[in-house]
C-alpha cells in the first residue's frame, strides 16, 4: 500500500499541470459570460472556491474566500466572518497548501508565466519577504476592512481594492473589454492595479510564484495549517541517502528532509520526482504515520 | 509533535472549523457573501 | 517538451488578451478620428445620405471631445459656473469657444491653441449639423438619440442603438414611505429624472448618497428630479426597507427612493444590472438619455458625464 502511494505521488506530481488546468476550469465554469460581459448570479456563489479566484470574474462559479471574508468583515452587520474562517480552517486541515500547488488558478497562471524561457532567479535570499504575506492577511484582509469603517459602519475590501492582481486579470480586463459602461468607469484605481498585475507578471517570469511566496493572504492562511494538514509530505529516513537533490529541486526554498511540512511547501511534488531512492512521498491521513513500517498511508483515511 | 497529539489537534481543528462554519451560516453570513458575489463590486476589481 | 509548447501558446493568448485591454480605448479614438475627411465637405442628396453624414459628423465631434478628456473637463467645469449652456439655441461649438476664451488664463498656450482649434471645428460641425437638420428634419430623431455631444468616457465603439430610443421600463411601485409612484407620472412631471440603482451593502453606492442628495436639490431648481432604487427593497421587503432608510438617514439623503415588483418590466431590467452603482438619465418622455453611468459619481469623470447627460436632456426639453 505504502509503495503504491508513492507511485500515486509520482503520478499526481507529474500530471499536476493538467490538474491545475482542470481546477481552473471548474472554478470558472461559466465561460460564455466572457462574451456577454455579465456575471454568473446563481446560488453557487454562496460557497467559496478553494483557490484565489475573483468572484467578479464573469465565469466564476463560486465566491473568492478572501473577497468573501472582506465582504463579511467590512459589512456593517458583522466584524468577523465565522463562515469563511471555518471554511478555510476545514480546507487548511484537509488539504493545506496542496490547494496552492494543485487547485489555485492564480498559482497556475504564475507557473505558466514562469515557463517562458528566460534567465531564472533564485528567491532564496529573499526569504524574509515570505513573512510579508502574513501581514497582508492580518492588516489588509482583516484589520483594515473591519475597523477602518465609514459613518455607516462599512469598510473597504482593502486587499481586493488595492492589491489583488487576480481581480484585474479576471474581472476588470474581461469585463471592460465586453462592456462599454465599465470601460468608461476605469479610473486611477485601475491604473494602479494594472501596474501591480504587470509587475506580478514580470516577476513571475523571473521568479517562481512570487505572489504566492510574498503576498498571497490565502496562501498565508493555508500555510499556517500546513503542519497539521492531513495532506502531508513524508520522508522515509531509511531510504534517504542525504543527497540533497530534493532541496535543490524545491522551488519554494524548502529543505525537504529537515522540514517536509514547512509553511512554504505547496505540495507540488518536485522533490518526489527528484529523489533517486523514492524516499519522499505524499501521505494522507491523521497523525504522523509510522516511521519504519509504512503500511499506514491509505488505510488511515477510512 | 507526537503522532497521537497531532491527530488530536487535527480532529479538534476540523470540528472547530465545522462549528464556525455552521455558526457563520446560522447568523446570516452566507447571504452577505452571496449578495456581494453576484454583483460586480467595482472597487474590488479595481475599476473605479 | 510538447507540453511546454502548449503552455507557452496558452500563455501567449493570455498575454495578448490582457494587453488588448489597454489598447481598446485608443483604437476607438483612432477609428473615430480617421476617415472623416469627406464628412466636412460632402453634400448629401438623399435623406439617407444626410443621415449617414449627420452620424459621421456627430462621431467626429465626439471624437474631438473625447480626445483630450482632462482639458475638456476643465472647460466644462468653467461652463458649469456660467451655466448658460445651449438653451439659448446657440451653437455648441461657439459656446465652447466662448467658455475657452473666458477661461483662457487657466490653460497653457499650447492647450489654449488646441482647445480653440477643436472648438472651432466643433462649431463648424455644429453649423453643418444645423443645416442638415433644417433640410432633413426627420434625421434628427434617428441620429441623435442617446448620443449627442458626450465627452469623456462615453463609448462609441459599441454602436448605441441609433434609430430606436430606449424607453426606461415602466413601473408602478412605492417609495420607502409607502406612497405610490408611477413611472409615467414621475417622468412626465420632470424635465429630467436621474435614476440611481444601489444596494445597501455596496460601499461605493452608499458613498455617493450625499452627493446624489445635493444633485437632487440642484435638479429641483431646474425642474428635474433624482430617485434611488435600492435593489434589496424590491417587492417591498420590510427589513431591507428599514435598513435602506437607516443608511439614507445616516447619509442625510432625503430624495425619493422607490421599489417595485421584481418580476415586472422594471424588475427584470434591474436584475440585468450587475455593476453597482449604475445611474440612468431619463427625459420627460421616459427615454433613457445616453449610456448608463457605471460607478460612483464621486469620481470626477463620472460626475462630468452625468452632468453632460442632464444638460443634454434639459436642453432637449427646452427646445
Amino acid at each position: 500500500m505504502g509503495k503504491k502511494f508513492s507511485g500515486v505521488s509520482q503520478t499526481m506530481s507529474r500530471f499536476r499541470g493538467w490538474i491545475q488546468a482542470g481546477a481552473t476550469l471548474l472554478t470558472n465554469l461559466h465561460l460564455p459570460n466572457f462574451l456577454k460581459g455579465g456575471l454568473y448570479q446563481g446560488a453557487g456563489k454562496t460557497v467559496c472556491v478553494p483557490g484565489l479566484n475573483c468572484y467578479s470574474c464573469p465565469a466564476a462559479s463560486g465566491a473568492c474566500p478572501i473577497g468573501a471574508f472582506q465582504a463579511v468583515v467590512g459589512s456593517s452587520k458583522f466584524s468577523f466572518s465565522y463562515y469563511i474562517t471555518g471554511f478555510l480552517i476545514l480546507l487548511g486541515v484537509l488539504l493545506g497548501r496542496f490547494i496552492c500547488g494543485f487547485l489555485c488558478p492564480f498559482g497556475w497562471f504564475q507557473e505558466l508565466l514562469h515557463k517562458i524561457p528566460t534567465k531564472k532567479l533564485s528567491t532564496k535570499r529573499l526569504k524574509p519577504l515570505t513573512y510579508l504575506k502574513y501581514a497582508v492577511l492580518l492588516v489588509m484582509v482583516f484589520l483594515l476592512p473591519a475597523f477602518l469603517v465609514n459613518d455607516v459602519g462599512m469598510g473597504d475590501p482593502f486587499f481586493c481594492k488595492y492589491l489583488c492582481p487576480q481581480g484585474v486579470l479576471e474581472g476588470a480586463i474581461p469585463l471592460s473589454l465586453a462592456n462599454s459602461g465599465i470601460r468608461a468607469a476605469l479610473g486611477k484605481l485601475f491604473t494602479w492595479k494594472f501596474s501591480i498585475l504587470l509587475s506580478v507578471i514580470v516577476l513571475s517570469v523571473l521568479f517562481y510564484r512570487p505572489f504566492c511566496k510574498w503576498l498571497c493572504p490565502l496562501g498565508a492562511f493555508y500555510a499556517l495549517f500546513n503542519r497539521v494538514s492531513l495532506f502531508q509530505m513524508k520522508v522515509d529516513k531509511n531510504k534517504c541517502v542525504s543527497c540533497g537533490n530534493c532541496a535543490r529541486a524545491c522551488k519554494m526554498d524548502v529543505d525537504v528532509t529537515k522540514t517536509p511540512n514547512h509553511t512554504e511547501c505547496i505540495r507540488c511534488g518536485m522533490c518526489i520526482r527528484a529523489c533517486p531512492t523514492n524516499a519522499v512521498c505524499f501521505r494522507y491521513g491523521f497523525g504522523n504515520g509510522k516511521e519504519t513500517t509504512k503500511k499506514t498511508t491509505m488505510e488511515e483515511l477510512k | 509533535m507526537s503522532c497521537g497529539k497531532k491527530a488530536a489537534a487535527q480532529i479538534v481543528l476540523l470540528m472547530a472549523g465545522a462549528a464556525m462554519l455552521c455558526f457563520g451560516v446560522w447568523r446570516g453570513e452566507a447571504a452577505t457573501v452571496l449578495s456581494k458575489a453576484i454583483k460586480l463590486c467595482l472597487e474590488c476589481v479595481g475599476i473605479g | 517538451m510538447n507540453r511546454k509548447r502548449i503552455f507557452a501558446l496558452a500563455f501567449a493568448v493570455l498575454m495578448v488578451l490582457s494587453l488588448a485591454a489597454c489598447g481598446t480605448r485608443d483604437n476607438d479614438k483612432m477609428a473615430n478620428g480617421s476617415g472623416n475627411g469627406s464628412a466636412m465637405t460632402g453634400e448629401p442628396k438623399t435623406a439617407e445620405e444626410a443621415l449617414a453624414l449627420h452620424k459621421e459628423l456627430l462621431e467626429r465631434e465626439n471624437a474631438l471631445l473625447s480626445e483630450n478628456t482632462e482639458l475638456w473637463e476643465k472647460v466644462f467645469m468653467e461652463a458649469d459656473k456660467g451655466m448658460a449652456m445651449i438653451e439659448d439655441g446657440k451653437n455648441y461649438g461657439d459656446f465652447l469657444l466662448d467658455t475657452v476664451e473666458a477661461a483662457k488664463e487657466q490653460f497653457t498656450d499650447k492647450e489654449y491653441e488646441w482647445l480653440k482649434e477643436s472648438a472651432t471645428e466643433i462649431s463648424n460641425i455644429e453649423n453643418k449639423l444645423t443645416a442638415l437638420e433644417e433640410k432633413y428634419p426627420e434625421i434628427v430623431q434617428q441620429s441623435m438619440d442617446g448620443d449627442m455631444s458626450m465627452p469623456a468616457g462615453s463609448d462609441t465603439s459599441n454602436p448605441p442603438d441609433d434609430g430606436s430610443m430606449q424607453k426606461f421600463p415602466a413601473f408602478e411601485g412605492k417609495d420607502l414611505d409607502g406612497n405610490a409612484v408611477k413611472s409615467d407620472e414621475l417622468f412626465s412631471g420632470n424635465a429630467v429624472t436621474v435614476v440611481n440603482f444601489w444596494f445597501t451593502t455596496c460601499n461605493p453606492c452608499v458613498g455617493e448618497l450625499s452627493e446624489l442628495d445635493a444633485l437632487n436639490k440642484e435638479l429641483a431648481k431646474k425642474g428635474g428630479s433624482l430617485i434611488g432604487v435600492n435593489t434589496f427593497t424590491l417587492d417591498g421587503d420590510e427589513a431591507a426597507i428599514s435598513e435602506a432608510k437607516d443608511v439614507l438617514a445616516k447619509k442625510g439623503a432625503t430624495y425619493q427612493n422607490v421599489y417595485f415588483d421584481s418580476d415586472g418590466e422594471a424588475g427584470k431590467f434591474t436584475t440585468n444590472i450587475f455593476a453597482y452603482p449604475t445611474t440612468y438619465v431619463v427625459d420627460r418622455s421616459g427615454n433613457i438619455v445616453g449610456d448608463p453611468i457605471v460607478g460612483a459619481i464621486t469620481e470626477k469623470k463620472q460626475a462630468e458625464t452625468l452632468q453632460t447627460l442632464i444638460d443634454q436632456a434639459l436642453a432637449a426639453d427646452m427646445g
